[in-house]
């Protein structure tokens, strides 16, 4: 056996085969069984406040990696993330509470349904691109809120309905931790239909429609189809992500679904890195625990100077903002790059040359 | 090379701005009326033995009702720190800690979950409706019972929300109130007409329905209804469309600004409608806001009373004001109300802690505190709180007041549509 701790330096690869490997060395291999038991322990280890808090950065690591397949594998920029979240939490709250389906049908239902809501509002994007797309989306926002909110008899209008949270057999998901397992393997599963997804033609048609959209038609790729399959698979995550956080929190109400969500997905993938499914999964995490990791830090200088509770809560907001900007200017290859470089770093460390 | 210069610039500017903050900050909060103290009421020493409680709070500090969430927040913190003063509960450790969750439902969800697994509180202080209702189904599943600021009808559905409780009149119920006192004191002949205003968010839409339904059954008309944001800062199409039916009333249910908004272009349009507001559309805020004389005459509910009413309930407060050095100027009625939300809490744990002598108390027990609360007298700060196993809104009573002289004074006495 070749020593683990020997980096792969260099390309050796002779085939296509070969450079198409997922697990290409004995080495990468050991690295994922390694970091899937540590997943997979994560609850034995760790308070049951971080449980809850990891089932929230899993949920929306897996609508960043949706919105991700959209806005940073194909180049469609998308502000309607919030609203298709809300359809695929609606979706299932219909389907179990007011048709009593199991959450096992309902929730590969959900996901259908907003991949063909997505796929609606992706129409446009054949004849609109970059800001205009963008309008375009933001109006599937309101129109998707303005009906959530509207019509009473499906929807409960603004009172939102109440779910449950899923069981198998006589099993209930009450738990976090059970709730959490429930999370990770349906992300690990995006994961890898992600990455694999990229390793298609299929995937490389979306990078090609990102590049230089008129080049990839000129190569015959037909621009209408992929910009909506685009948007149909990106949705179908999305959708998935809300069924789960409306089983999560057991509740869903048209004020869970508004523009702030949305933008806040995108900050996910702009600080994680566009076109990066590792980084989708970092900026969800970074996004979701900032305000928690600030809220500790403003805790904690409270106690030296309590007079100040209320400036230091101002502060956050600027924080938040600070560290997008600071993102944009210095590593717009997102937290992705970041660790890309420091991983180089250290493959040539000590002698870098 | 080139990065790491910008870097340490960069650096030192935000260094430079946090000073600069920091400095006005202290300016400002010096000069500014609040209490802003430490958010959790610190453990005195001599606790061995007692009984640990943890209240969780959850505050609208920074967020976008952050002008009326600031002083009910200081409202419930103060009455922790009173009770602290006067020697706290009998065997008990009392705690409220308490965070901003700048109204924010997401937030409140992490909050909510930091309260319950690291804070391990028994018992929530809660503020919005969207976050109320969000929370209610969870609050439920960890039976933590909830005492918040919106007063949803929603809420007192026993079945989705078996753990949320509710202080105040309902704005069903104030709309009801509001109908009531209409119809007994219209002048003039034929049915008196009504108009609503209203934003598209659960807490405007909550009592839509319900006012429609009393309006019918009692006999006045409801004629016109006007959808209005809540940020708005111009209103004249929806009043100039209003103006078209000529209603004799109509109810607003806002918060200050929009309600604000609306006083001002009915007087620059000379609408002569008698505006009435639900409980977060009248306070000192709005005539701080419109000036006294465009105020005058507008009639809303005081669900609280005010720091100058003359009421037994005062009595505590200003005995907690006096020992920190402020007056009754410093405070408004949303402190008020976040004092006697709180008071209502403590009042349910010293119940259960009754019932309950041994082991730590949990939210289950709490609950049953709280159902077991009869005819709490307030002492006029606000109407006598009951709550039974099979109902949780609190009290139906709820009283009117009129802006004279820019101030507000109460037209009625807390009473209920029922009487």
């Amino acid at each position: 056996m070749r020593n683990l701790f020997v980096r792969e330096c260099g390309n050796y690869k002779t085939t296509y085969k070969n450079d198409m490997k997922l697990f290409g060395t004995t080495g990468d291999k050991v690295k994922w069984l390694i970091l899937l038991l540590l997943l997979f322990t994560v609850p034995f280890y760790v308070s049951n406040y971080w449980v809850g808090l990891l089932t929230l950065c899993a949920i929306s690591a897996i609508g960043a990696i949706g919105l991700n397949i959209l806005t940073g594998f194909t180049g469609q920029i998308s502000i309607g993330v919030g609203a298709f979240l809300g359809v695929g939490g609606y979706t299932t709250a219909i389907l179990t509470t007011t048709y009593g389906l199991s959450f096992w049908i309902s929730l590969p239902l959900a996901g259908i349904v907003t991949a063909l809501v997505g796929g609606l509002f992706g129409i446009p994007s054949l004849r609109l691109k970059g800001l205009y797309l963008a309008i375009a989306t933001l109006a599937a926002q309101v129109i998707i809120t303005f009906v959530i909110s509207r019509w009473d008899s499906v929807t409960g209008g603004t009172a939102g309905m109440v779910l449950s949270r899923p069981s198998l057999g006589n099993y209930s998901f009450v738990s976090n931790t059970s709730y959490y397992y429930l999370t990770l393997i349906i992300l690990l599963l995006t994961v890898l239909y992600a990455t694999n997804l990229l390793r298609t033609r299929v995937g490389r048609a979306f990078l090609a429609v990102r590049d230089r959209d008129i080049a990839a038609q000129i190569m015959g790729i037909n621009l209408f189809y992929y910009k909506v399959l685009a948007f149909i698979i990106s949705s179908f995550f999305v959708g998935i992500a809300g069924a789960l956080l409306a089983h999560y929190t057991m509740i869903v109400s048209p004020e869970l679904y508004n523009i702030h969500v949305s933008i806040q997905y995108l900050a996910m993938i702009l600080i994680g890195g566009l076109g990066s499914i590792f980084g989708s999964i970092l900026g969800a995490a970074f996004i979701t625990l900032l305000p928690v990791g600030l809220n500790s830090i403003v805790d904690f200088l409270t106690v030296y100077m309590p007079d100040f509770y209320q400036l230091f809560s101002a502060f956050k907001e600027f924080v938040f903002g600070l560290a997008i900007i600071l993102f944009l200017i210095f590593e717009p290859g997102g937290l992705a790059h970041i660790w890309q470089n420091i991983k180089n770093y250290f493959k040539l460390w000590p002698f870098s040359y | 090379m080139k990065h790491k210069k910008y870097l340490g610039a960069l650096l030192g500017v935000i260094m430079l701005l946090l000073l600069v903050a920091c400095g006005g900050g202290g300016n400002s909060s010096s000069s500014s009326s609040s209490t802003s103290d430490s958010t959790s009421t610190n453990a005195s020493s001599d606790n061995a033995g007692k009984r640990t409680v943890v209240v969780g709070g959850l505050f609208d500090i920074t967020g976008g009702t952050g002008d009326v969430g600031t002083p009910y927040a200081e409202g419930e913190k103060a009455y922790f720190e009173y009770l602290e003063m006067k020697g706290g509960v009998e065997g008990l450790n009392l705690k409220l800690v308490g965070k901003d969750y700048a109204y924010q439902i997401p937030e409140a969800q992490k909050i909510y979950q930091e309260l319950r697994d690291k804070e391990k509180a028994v018992a929530i202080l809660g503020w919005g409706t969207g976050d109320t209702e969000a929370l209610r189904q969870q609050v439920a599943a960890d039976q933590l019972p909830f005492i918040s600021a919106s007063y949803s009808e929603n809420l007192k559905n026993m079945d989705e929300s078996p753990y949320n409780f509710l202080v105040a009149a309902s704005y069903s119920d104030q709309g009801r109130a509001i109908l009531k006192w209409i119809k007994e004191n219209h002048e003039g002949d034929g049915t008196p007409t009504l108009a609503l205003l209203y934003n598209d968010t659960a807490f405007g839409r909550s009592p839509v329905e319900d006012i429609k339904a009393f309006a019918k059954e009692i006999g006045v008309e409801v004629v016109d209804e006007q959808v209005i944001d809540v940020q708005a800062t111009e209103a004249q199409s929806q009043l100039l469309n209003m103006e078209k039916k000529n209603p004799d009333y109509a109810i607003i249910n806002q918060t200050w600004a929009a309600t604000a908004t609306i006083l001002r272009d009915a007087k620059t349009l000379g609408i002569d409608t008698q505006f009435i507001g639900l409980n977060w559309a009248s306070g000192e805020g709005v005539i701080d806001i419109v000036g006294a004389d465009v105020a005058e005459g507008y009639i809303g509910i005081l669900s609280h009373a005010f720091p100058y009413e003359d009421m037994p309930g005062m009595a505590e407060i200003k005995e907690y004001l006096d020992a920190k050095g402020k007056t009754i100027d410093d405070i408004d009625q949303k402190f008020v109300q976040g004092w006697t939300a709180a008071k209502i809490m403590v009042e349910a744990i010293k119940n259960a802690a009754e019932k309950y002598p041994d082991g730590d108390l949990t939210g289950v027990q709490i609950r049953e505190g709280l159902e077991s609360i009869q005819n709490l007298d307030l002492g006029g700060l606000a109407a006598n709180i009951t709550f039974a196993s099979d109902n949780h809104a609190g009290t139906e009573k709820t009283r009117l007041g009129i802006v004279k002289d820019g101030r507000w004074e109460p037209i009625t006495d807390y009473f209920s549509h029922r009487d």
